[in-house]
């Protein structure tokens, strides 16, 4: 991945002074439609899993200040404002999320998406299913401690796969063998997720 | 050149007020008896044939409901934007006919004539406006309004509608508990010791024990109105409870830095006030039936009864008992002694429903009570001792009443309208969508795009394609709602992309873009991927009025004639060019030296010729280009004089 060739025009367009950031012009607040920028180049951030939360949280405040529609109300880019600030809170929504960070990666580095393999890791879905019977009957039996437990377990295995996802993602681009074991992973924890959803 | 003012308004169920941000930072503006409040209530007195109807607003038409039950409109925010089915429930409470309209909407019936909720409610934003404009002392025409957070499109779409049939351009709705986070966060806040209540900013019952002092925002830019410094430089979650008249909503913040970011929001649109009225009232009918055997259905009575049922519910958030008494006439009379206790006991199911939202809203913020800083109370249900308590409980800490319930929104609403006038670049509010949005699938499942609480703007994108060879349209149904079933979602509107090429089925690709603003409204459009070209797409709203019938509503008002309006929008236009022109002199005599003397030249026939115009010209249209064309000859002018005024108050380096 050439990252170098969409990165923020050095100067500003309009007002002739350089660019902080690839969004807007901190000067004149020009603003500069970004489609093709991905997640990652938005931020200004390497594409790489381990994200600084504090950063990424800094960064979305500061571009946020710079493109969002309530600072060009008034202005004839209030459509370029409205884009803009939607492309940036959805590359934030991926960023924050480490499971669709993940996932952002694996696409990013041009392997098939985990929504295009339906492989899961061996025994989750037997896990998963037994887990959602026992949750059920827990619960139709109004059985307290038994929910915990479950609820516990549920827990315990999305952290377990959480932390395997993180593991993978650090190798991407990585070999074939490892981007396929991530997608597995990926698809695996979303019976989890549900679960937990429904606990 | 002047910058329009942007009044901040908040449109209740019961009451709505106005405000706005000067020098002296955000206040609410008041009647000549420093009340800020105008009851959302409209009378509507049928006139002879032919001539229009005369109409009270305000406190005169909520005095005089009972004698006039079935021409007084009020609580209509619990109607606009809804459909029939949505509000059979309150039918037996309403002492005005409400009937079906078109497309699953509402419409109040007086005498023969019908109005829509919208028609409704611009009348009420226009006296909110009229009572601006003579405090500002200048045209207004532009409004941020206040909507219940829960608010489906529908409802916002609505609302805006009603804001431009009142002759205001609503450039932002933004949600109420927001709104109250907003007045909340900038510093209107209790600080015991810091300078005592401040006019514009009335304390909320002091007597009640409250933190009684409430502090200033502070203004410190003299040349472009109250700045504000939020005080929450290190940050702070809160929880926003919100229960009106008729509506309620719980949100989450984190207030930091400026930033106002809402972390998740639920609610109920049809939950207030207005229910504990009528969970009274039942109490009252059925014990009128049993006594006297008979059922309260005149109009009068009802209305009498919702009076009575109203302050019997404030005097019971103070008093430990009320009376009740109901004229039946022919010398019946019902009486009755209600303690606090068996109120409390009629609406203690609606209160533990307003507890089972803010669960939910704290388990999709992902936080615990413990997480909370704060949990600040806004609407006037509030003040019910039970719903504190309750709240209290629940939070497991008692919750911050220093802020005046009634009027934290339409202040919070005033700051926005500051924001967006450029005057807070510092300041950021993150809000969210509270309901998922998505398409109906194969099958009648509900196809999740956006899911609730995702940070708005935002946008999500689906491709469509075609089934059959040679198919030139497609169909698509536009969902809002958390349910699993289509049908038990509210159904937006129907697209239809037509003008797709002829092609073998499954060809043709059209990416279909959904893009919820900073409203919370949705924009929808379409492309052709294999041409680029934007495809043709057709709506047809499930809900709302036609285009026609907006303009309609815009064109004539329930109280004045096509005439009228002219005339009135005439007066705008010659104050709004005397306003300009004489700030323009002003401004002239201030920095004109730092023009070239061609272009101080050319103003000054600018303003002599606009002047002239207003005085001649008889073409309202013409007027209004030509005001525009002299606000834009005047930029150059107005940025020299604002640059002058930093300069003076801020030494350059
Ligand atoms: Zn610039």
């Amino acid at each position: 991945m050439d990252s170098s060739t969409k990165t923020a025009p050095a100067k500003c367009r309009a007002c002739h002074r350089p660019m902080g950031s690839p969004l807007f012009c901190d000067h004149c607040h020009s603003l500069y439609p970004s489609e093709g920028l991905n997640h990652f180049e938005l931020f200004g951030f390497p594409p790489a899993f381990d994200i600084d939360p504090a950063a990424l949280r800094q960064k979305y405040l500061q571009l946020s200040r710079g493109v969002h529609p309530d600072h060009h109300a008034a202005s004839p880019e209030s459509t370029d404002s409205l884009r803009l600030s939607a492309q940036l809170n959805e590359a934030h929504r991926v960023l924050l999320d480490p499971v669709l960070r993940a996932e952002y990666l694996l696409e990013l580095f041009g392997g098939p998406a985990a929504s295009a393999d339906k492989g899961t890791l061996e025994g989750v879905l037997a896990t998963a299913l037994q887990l959602r019977e026992d949750v059920c009957d827990a619960q139709a039996t109004g059985d307290r401690p038994a929910l915990d437990r479950c609820a516990a377990r549920v827990r315990q295995l999305h952290e377990e796969l959480l932390a395997g996802i993180g593991e993978l993602a650090r190798q991407l681009p990585g070999d074939p063998q490892v981007r396929r074991r991530l997608r597995a992973t990926l698809n695996s924890i979303k019976y989890y997720q549900k679960l937990l959803g429904e606990l | 050149m002047t910058e329009e003012t942007i009044i901040g308004i908040d449109l209740g169920t019961t009451f709505s007020l106005v405000a706005h941000v000067d020098e002296a930072g955000a206040h609410v503006i008041r009647d000549e008896r420093g009340d800020g409040r105008v009851p959302s209530v409209i009378g509507i007195t049928p006139a002879a044939a032919g001539a229009r109807p005369q109409v009270t607003i305000g406190w005169p038409a909520r005095e005089h409901a009972i004698e006039n039950a079935r021409t007084t409109v009020y609580s209509v925010k619990r109607l606009i934007g809804k459909g029939w089915e949505d509000i059979r429930r309150d039918l037996p409470f309403l002492a005005y006919a409400v009937t079906p309209g078109p497309r699953d909407t509402l419409q109040v019936e007086i005498d023969g004539r019908r109005y829509t909720p919208e028609e409704v409610s611009a009348t009420i934003l226009r006296a909110l406006r009229e009572r601006a404009e003579q405090h500002l002392g200048r045209p207004v025409h532009k409004a941020v309004l206040t909507v219940p957070a829960y608010f489906d499109d529908a409802q916002r779409q609505a609302t805006r509608t009603a804001g431009a049939a009142a002759g205001l351009e609503v450039v932002r709705i933004v949600n109420e508990p927001t709104a109250a986070a907003l007045a909340y966060g900038i510093g209107l806040r209790a600080r015991p010791g810091r300078a005592g209540p401040v006019a514009g900013v009335p304390q909320d019952r002091p007597e009640a024990g409250l933190p009684g002092r409430v502090a200033l925002p502070t203004p410190t830019c003299p040349t472009t109105g109250g700045q504000f410094q939020a005080q929450t430089a290190s940050g702070e979650t809160v929880a926003v409870f919100d229960l009106g008249g008729g509506t309620f909503d719980v949100s989450i913040l984190r207030l930091e830095d400026g930033v106002f970011q809402v972390l998740s929001t639920t609610g109920d649109t049809h939950l207030g006030g207005d229910d504990f009225d009528h969970a009274l009232i039942q109490l009252v009918t059925d014990e009128v039936r049993d006594q006297f055997g008979v059922s309260i259905s005149a109009p009068a009575t009802k209305q009498a009864l919702r009076s009575m049922a109203e302050s019997v519910k404030i005097r019971l958030s103070e008093q430990h008992t009320a009376e009740i008494e109901l004229d039946l006439g022919r010398e019946r009379v019902y009486r009755r002694t209600i303690t606090r206790g068996e109120f409390e006991q009629l609406i203690g199911p609606l209160v533990e429903r307003t507890l089972g939202s803010c669960e939910q809203a704290l388990r999709d913020a992902r936080l615990t009570p413990a997480d909370l800083a704060q949990v600040i109370l806004v609407g006037g249900s509030t003040r019910i001792p039970l719903v504190r308590r309750r709240v209290g409980e629940f939070f497991g800490r008692p919750p911050y009443t220093a802020l005046n319930p009634d009027e934290v929104v339409a202040i919070g609403a005033a700051i926005q309208a500051a924001i967006l006038s450029g005057r807070q670049p510092d300041m950021l509010l993150l809000d969210v969508t509270p309901l998922s949005l998505g398409i109906e699938t194969m099958g009648g499942a509900m196809g999740k795009l956006i899911v609730r609480n995702t940070t708005i703007p935002c946008r999500a994108t689906e491709k469509f394609t075609t089934f059959v060879d040679g198919q030139t349209a497609i169909k698509f149904n536009v969902l809002q709602g958390e349910r699993e079933l289509a049908a038990d979602c509210r159904s937006l509107a129907e697209f239809i992309l037509d003008g797709v090429p002829p092609m073998p089925a499954g060809m043709p690709k059209i990416e279909v873009e959904f893009l919820i603003d900073a409203n919370g409204i949705l924009n929808v459009s379409a492309k052709e991927l294999r041409s680029g070209k934007q495809a043709g797409i057709q709506i047809i709203p499930n809900h709302g009025l036609t285009r026609a019938e907006v303009q309609r509503i815009t064109r004539e008002s329930i109280e004045f004639a096509q005439a009228d309006i002219d005339a009135h929008r005439r007066i705008d236009l010659r104050n709004q060019v005397e306003f300009d022109a004489h700030k323009t002199e002003q401004m002239l005599a201030k920095v004109g030296h730092l023009l070239e003397p061609a272009e101080r030249e050319r103003i000054e026939r600018d303003i002599a010729a606009l002047r002239k115009l207003a005085q001649e010209t008889e073409d309202l249209d013409e007027l209004h280009r030509a005001l525009t064309a002299f606000g834009h000859g005047t930029l150059h002018l107005a940025e020299l004089g604002i640059r002058e005024a930093l300069v003076q108050r801020d030494p350059a380096p």
